[in-house]
């Protein structure tokens, strides 16, 4: 055994020299201007309290990553001319979203199986207030909702027939990864444009149908790994789960399942609804007042819990 | 656009130009998954593109983003402490992700998981990021000493981690694996590091 071959192979072992490394700088480039994008538009907001006139998306950032994020798009999908211009709108519908995203809005989960819903939950946001409402159909907490406003929680509890003031979020559950602050932290990261890139970029050979009220549809097919990305262990089982946390179950939880996608974009140019099927299951998230979801209200009637 | 907005843009353009390469390299190895690592990078550059006028010109701004990215990461890895005992199990397997066929490098890959996490740093930042022991200790905020010292013991480390790998895997593919368990116990039985 020499000294060479340990060094030898573990220069031979750099990331870089993998395949694929070119394409996730490409992809991490694109996620760098729409962060930059984002922040952008984060910061001009608190300039424009102190300054007027200025517009809107005046960080020359904000226009480069929508310009990068066309060219990227092309560079990402390849193929046809359509399927290029399909991917950088659906880019730029994603990046205009993620920047409202940041803001506030509101999203409505659902999954079906065999025809019949499955699962359902209402999410609001505005800044770092969110509200969660589980509909799924018999669940003990269905339709009990959760609420945070200004770092209090607040949960609705049927049996008491009022809000509860469970108190201060940092305080529950802190470092389990299960407190509404890493909720509220996950939700982010499916709303904000990362899960929503990656699902763009995986997507295959995407058709586009123009609506007649003014929306488009762009379908193709996405790896199931690549929407359902969370790896976890339930009952004895290896599972996969979407985001927003829902289990991928049948074909979905095999990674490698292409699964029909469809990306809605709304006439007004922002992402309204991804949805996802395959034999027997939907998954959708419909998105709604993306930036322009009311501030949430703290329960004036909360009851100190007992 | 006016003209220090476009300067800025060009500065931030060449900086992301010149080292985003080894920004994703290095927090590819270093994230718990594929996505921390692009959060990462992504966060990274964020704060290079607020703090564009504190970097340093030349070769010291990828000192600079290394240093930075270490301490988005650590934040990283903070805010989402439930993960982070997997996310450092993980954090090899992210970088290969798919079974390899090279065997070679599935003995690097254990060999490395083997080293505490310091020595694995070290050794990475010089071996795989290319820095000198005194970039390294810009990085890790240590003194230079103490830079070379850990490189100098990670590099013994894996050197010998790596060896005993090959040699085990060696015996496995020669002699099965109850030659294997025989070399692997006359080995721990007289201490060796044969």
């Amino acid at each position: 055994m020499t000294t060479f071959r340990s060094f030898e192979a573990l220069r031979l072992a750099n990331p870089r020299s993998k395949p694929g490394f070119a394409t996730t700088v490409e992809a991490a480039a694109d996620q760098v201007r729409l962060r930059i994008a984002a922040a952008g538009a984060a910061d001009e907001r608190s300039v424009r309290q102190r300054r007027a006139g200025r517009p809107f998306l005046g960080l020359s950032a904000v226009g480069a990553a929508l310009a990068a994020a066309a060219a990227i798009a092309v560079v990402v999908t390849g193929g046809t001319a359509e399927t290029a211009t399909a991917a950088a709108a659906i880019h730029k519908a994603v990046t205009l979203s993620a920047v409202s995203a940041n803001e506030s809005g509101t999203v409505l989960v659902r999954m079906t199986h065999d025809g019949q819903l499955w699962a359902s939950k209402d999410i609001r946001w505005n800044g770092s207030d969110i509200g969660i409402t589980d509909n799924s159909p018999g669940r003990a907490s269905s339709g009990s909702p959760l609420l945070v406003v200004n770092g209090i929680l607040y949960d609705h509890e049927p049996e008491r027939a009022g809000w509860v003031n469970v108190g201060p979020v940092s305080s529950i559950d802190p470092g389990t990864g299960t407190s509404p602050t890493d909720q509220l932290a996950a939700i982010r990261d499916d709303i904000g444009g990362t899960t929503l890139l990656r699902i763009v970029a995986a997507m295959t050979g995407p058709t586009t149908a123009r609506q007649s009220d003014g929306s488009t549809i762009y379908r193709g097919t996405v790896a199931s790994g690549q929407i359902a990305t969370t790896t976890g262990f339930k009952e004895g089982q290896n599972i996969r789960v979407f985001p927003f946390g829902y289990v991928a179950h049948d074909v979905a939880a095999d990674p490698a399942s292409p699964l029909d996608t469809a990306i809605t974009v709304g006439s007004d140019g922002f992402i309204r609804e991804i949805a996802v099927t395959w034999p027997g299951w939907t998954y959708t998230v419909t998105y709604s007042n993306l930036g322009s979801t009311a501030p949430l209200v703290a329960p004036a009637d909360a009851q100190p819990l007992r | 656009m006016r003209e220090g907005e476009c300067e800025r843009g060009r500065r931030f353009d060449a900086l992301f130009e010149s080292y985003s390469a080894d920004v994703v390299a290095y927090c590819t190895w270093r994230a718990g998954s594929a996505s921390d690592a692009q959060d990462a990078v992504a966060d990274v550059f964020l704060t290079a593109w607020r703090r564009l006028d504190a970097i340093p010109a030349g070769d010291a701004a990828r000192v600079w983003l290394y240093a930075t990215a270490r301490r988005v990461l650590a934040n990283q890895r903070r805010s989402t402490q439930r993960r982070a005992a997997l996310a450092e199990r993980l954090a090899f397997a992210a970088v290969t992700d798919k079974p390899s066929s090279d065997s070679d490098d599935d003995l690097v890959r254990e060999a490395l998981h083997q080293l505490g996490a310091l020595d694995r740093e070290v050794l990475l930042l010089s071996e795989w990021e290319g820095l000198s022991p005194a970039q390294i200790a810009s990085v890790l905020r240590c003194p230079q000493v103490t830079a070379r010292g850990r490189l100098h013991r990670a590099r013994r480390r894996f050197r010998s981690t790596f060896e005993q790998l090959a040699d085990r895997e060696h015996l496995r593919r020669h002699h099965g694996p109850a030659a294997e368990v025989r070399a692997t116990s006359i080995t721990h039985a007289f201490g060796g590091d044969s």
